[in-house]
This record gives C-alpha cells, sequence and structure tokens, in this order.
C-alpha cells in the first residue's frame, strides 16, 4: 500500500504531509516526556522486525498479494504515540533506502499506514473488556488495513476528481479493488498480529509492559512531567 | 529483557525472515499488492520516482536476504539512535 510518486495530485499530496507533520509533532512532543531509556531497544527491535516483516507478502488469491503492515502491533505493544515514531522510522528508511513508496507521497504513506493503524491498535482492543482482548486486537488489526486503505482509495478518488482524471484513479475501480483486496489483507495482519502478541505475552511478557511506560509521565521529584 | 534477550529476539526475527523469504519466493514474488493490482486494474503506470533511491529489494533469493538485513540494521541503528535521543534526557525512567 505503499503510494508511489505522480499518483496524487499535488493538493491531496500537501494535504498528507500536514496531517503526518502535525502527527509526528504530536508524537515527538508527547513521546519526549514519557520515553525511558529502557524502552528504547524495543522500540528499535520492533522498527527492524516490521521492517523485514513488511518485505515478506504473501498470497491472497487474484494475483495480488498483502504483506504485515505492523501500524496495529506497534500501536497496541507501545501505544499510539511511539508506536507512529516507530512506523514512521519503517516509512522514512523504507522510502529513502529502497525506494519503496514516493518522496512526495510519505506524508500520505505515514497517514495511511502508521497513523491511522497505531491509533486503531492502541484504542480499539482497550473499548473491549479483557477477557475479549484477542479479539479486540484481531479487529483492530483488520480495520487498520481496512480502513487505512479505504482512505488510500478516497486519496485516489480525490485525486482523480481534482485533476480532471489527471492523476489518481476513478472511483468505481480504486474502491472495490483497494477495500476487496485489503479485506482479505486485513485477515493476514489480524492473524499475524494476534499471534505475535500471544506470543510475546508467553516468552516475553515484560513486552507488553511497555505500552504503559510510553503512555504514562514520568514523575521527576515527584512532579509529574 | 536482559541483553541476552535481545540477542535471542534479533536471531529469532532474522531466522524467521530466513524462512519467510523462502515462502515469498514461492508464492508471491512477481505478485503486485493491493495498491499495485489497483492501478493496473486502472491502467494506471507508475511514474517517474522523484528520488532514486541507493537501494532495490533484490531480485533473487540472497540479494533480497542481504537487502533485507541491511534494512534491518538501519532501522535497529537509525530507530535507536533517534529514540535514544528523545529518552536520554528521562533516564532509565521513575514512575
Amino acid at each position: 500500500m505503499h503510494i508511489p510518486d505522480g499518483l496524487m495530485d499535488p493538493t491531496v499530496v500537501i494535504a498528507g504531509w500536514l496531517l503526518a507533520m502535525a502527527a509526528l509533532v504530536i508524537s515527538v512532543r508527547v513521546v519526549n516526556k514519557r520515553i525511558e531509556r529502557r524502552s528504547v531497544p524495543l522500540m528499535a527491535m520492533l522498527a527492524a522486525a516490521i521492517f523485514v516483516a513488511q518485505m515478506l507478502n504473501f498470497p491472497i488469491g487474484g494475483g495480488t498479494t498483502g504483506h504485515l503492515v505492523g501500524a496495529a502491533l506497534a500501536g497496541y505493544l507501545l501505544g499510539p504515540f511511539a508506536g507512529m515514531l516507530v512506523m514512521f522510522t519503517v516509512l522514512l528508511l523504507q522510502c529513502l533506502m529502497f525506494g519503496d513508496g514516493g518522496v512526495t507521497a510519505l506524508g500520505l504513506n505515514m497517514f495511511n499506514m502508521a497513523i491511522i493503524g497505531c491509533l486503531l491498535g492502541y484504542y480499539v482492543p482497550k473499548m473491549l473488556p479483557k477477557k475479549a482482548e484477542k479479539a479486540g486486537i484481531f479487529a483492530a488489526s483488520w480495520l487498520a488495513v481496512f480502513i487505512g486503505a479505504t482512505v488510500c482509495a478516497s486519496e485516489l478518488f480525490l485525486s482523480y476528481e481534482i485533476s480532471g482524471g489527471a492523476y489518481g484513479i476513478s472511483g468505481t475501480i480504486a474502491f472495490p479493488a483497494m477495500m476487496l483486496s485489503h479485506a482479505l489483507i486485513g485477515i493476514g495482519e489480524g492473524l499475524l498480529t494476534t499471534g505475535t502478541i500471544m506470543l510475546l505475552a508467553k516468552v516475553a511478557p515484560g513486552v507488553l509492559k511497555i505500552k504503559k511506560a510510553t503512555m504514562t509521565p514520568i514523575k521527576r521529584g515527584g512532579v509529574d512531567v | 529483557m536482559y541483553k541476552k534477550g535481545y540477542l535471542i529476539a534479533l536471531l529469532v526475527i532474522l531466522g524467521l525472515f530466513t524462512f519467510g523469504l523462502v515462502g515469498f519466493y514461492i508464492f508471491s514474488a512477481g505478485l503486485g499488492d493491493g495498491l499495485e493490482k489497483t492501478m493496473e486494474d486502472a491502467g494506471v503506470e507508475e511514474g517517474e520516482s522523484a528520488y532514486k533511491a541507493p537501494f532495490d529489494y533484490g531480485n533473487n533469493y540472497t540479494s533480497t536476504w542481504i537487502m533485507g538485513f541491511l534494512g534491518f540494521a538501519a532501522t535497529l541503528v537509525v530507530g535507536g539512535l533517534m529514540f535514544f535521543g528523545l529518552g536520554k534526557k528521562n533516564g532509565p525512567g521513575k514512575r
């Protein structure tokens, strides 16, 4: 779902950058106050793991493939803001080192794959009772991919309409194609994310406590910072 | 997580990538993802990139594995330095 250069109308591209930069500034401010040094290796390890996981496409039928996005996993494990920074790092390096996703479209890619996914990954499981947490994680992961793809289809449609067909893709093609394929990719995302979290709960339960650390202000001299 | 735990996690991730890449080359290599298929259906071709990246993901198992390892290491280092920079003033943490 990495948008390349030249696909979207410049107005849509600028809107994507504005949203991504706003999220980046908020994330840096929040994480700067709350991150602890002991959380750093886990965040870096998660970013690196998501990088290689995104290289492993799996077939979903009809000559199409999908891969783990990892934003719901990052949002669930680290909280939405630290999760976004992890995803921004992955997307930035994919773009600058390997040309995966366009440089001009990086803002849109950050919005579609990092911001939406991390927010859903954190808040959807929280809305459900503790005993339904696994279902919540699966639902969050599926929604992260499906809503991200639907937003991407909306950007394609908007670009097409704004530019009179010079950019983007007609809504009659973009919406059904993106939504159908990503409804299937989302199932893979849900299974991989839920499986990873269940595995971590057994072999490294401490990792599941990092979220609490990155979402709680650090106290200095008994005062919340 | 203690230092040995990080080393084990690193080896597990690279091991899974090594095996997963076999499956990728058997089942998925050469097939487009959801957006690429949508662009293909609409007859839209990928335009000229605004930036020339120094690497690509490779076109065989070995080159893709090397590029994956390179990306993994770069993300680990860049992410680590960036997150460490953010957390530096907070120290180990007191809550």
